[in-house]
């Protein structure tokens, strides 16, 4: 073993660890109920969650296509889209501060925020 | 180039093509984004058999095609820019990692291909909220790049080209 390759191995352990660090701290529950969606990284709905009535809505992105999603329980989740992947339907509920429902093709992420924040 | 080589260049991403759409339909890991990169086990083989330009071919054919037939085109982008840190690293990685440690600059391929993906997810949607996702791709890129290196670990140990060239002679 050549010292490039240990000096290799190391680098990946270290990135390795770091990453379930990262992932354990992130991954805890959030216990906010004020969720942003944002577009084009403009914040266009600012939801109190456990106020909001079980609805459902579209959002349109402007260059085509659009994104369901669903308020129901006091959760809110994608439920339908025309993008291809579906990516964001799979994410399911928005549950952890560090998992956003994303939807790339769209520009669109749903994540928890501060109250009152985004503003 | 010779017409036998391109043939087994062409064969390369057909296999990489197919294994690619394959894994469209394997959905196991809840997480967005992470995928398996199984495709990616022909890179590996690549990049530890072929000269970096007849491997940068297999690679962006690959995509190229993969984003056409799996029909998500737009995502492209990103898979572009995971291809080329994945290969540029893995190219650079070749030249201090022998064959024997094959997984290890496979592991460094998926962890280079998944910071290309965010930095093009960041540029795109001109927000760092999606970096958060970033270690959950790492764990994930890590697991998988070990898996996919092992596998053409073995596929360079069977040593194709040698039985290949027996049957032409």
């Amino acid at each position: 073993m050549t010292k490039g390759v240990k000096l290799l191995i190391g680098a990946v352990i270290v990135i390795f660890a770091a990453a379930v660090v990262f992932a354990i701290i992130g991954s805890k529950p959030s216990d906010s109920t004020w969720v942003d969606i944002v577009q084009n990284n403009k914040v266009i709905y600012h939801l109190d969650l456990s106020e909001e009535k079980d609805r459902t809505f579209k959002i349109d992105y402007p260059d085509g296509g659009w994104n369901e999603v669903q308020i129901k329980d006091g959760h809110i989740s994608i439920i339908d889209a025309d993008c291809p992947d579906h990516t964001c339907i799979k994410t399911g509920e928005l549950r952890s501060e560090s998992i956003p429902i994303v939807c790339l093709p769209h520009k669109l992420v749903i994540r928890f925020s501060d109250e009152g924040a985004g503003e | 180039m010779k017409a036998h080589k391109l043939a087994r260049l062409a064969l390369l991403t057909a296999l990489a093509l197919i294994i690619f759409i394959i894994e469209l339909r394997i959905d196991i890991i809840p997480i967005p984004g992470a995928k398996l990169g199984l495709a990616n086990i022909i890179t590996v083989y690549a990049v530890y058999k072929y000269n970096a330009k007849e491997t940068a071919m297999i690679v962006f054919a690959r995509v190229l095609l993969g984003s056409i037939f799996g029909g998500n085109v737009s995502a492209i982008m990103y898979s572009m820019a995971g291809a080329v840190f994945c290969l540029t690293g893995m190219l650079l990685v070749k030249r201090i990692v022998p064959l024997k440690y094959i997984w290890l600059s496979s592991i460094i391929g998926a962890i280079l291909h998944n910071t290309g993906q965010m930095i093009v997810a960041v540029i795109v949607m001109r927000s760092f909220a999606v970096l958060s996702i970033y270690p959950f791709l790492l764990i994930t890129g890590c697991i998988a790049g070990a898996f996919t290196g092992l596998c053409a670990q073995l596929l360079i140990n069977r040593n194709l080209d040698a039985i290949d060239n027996k049957n032409e002679t």
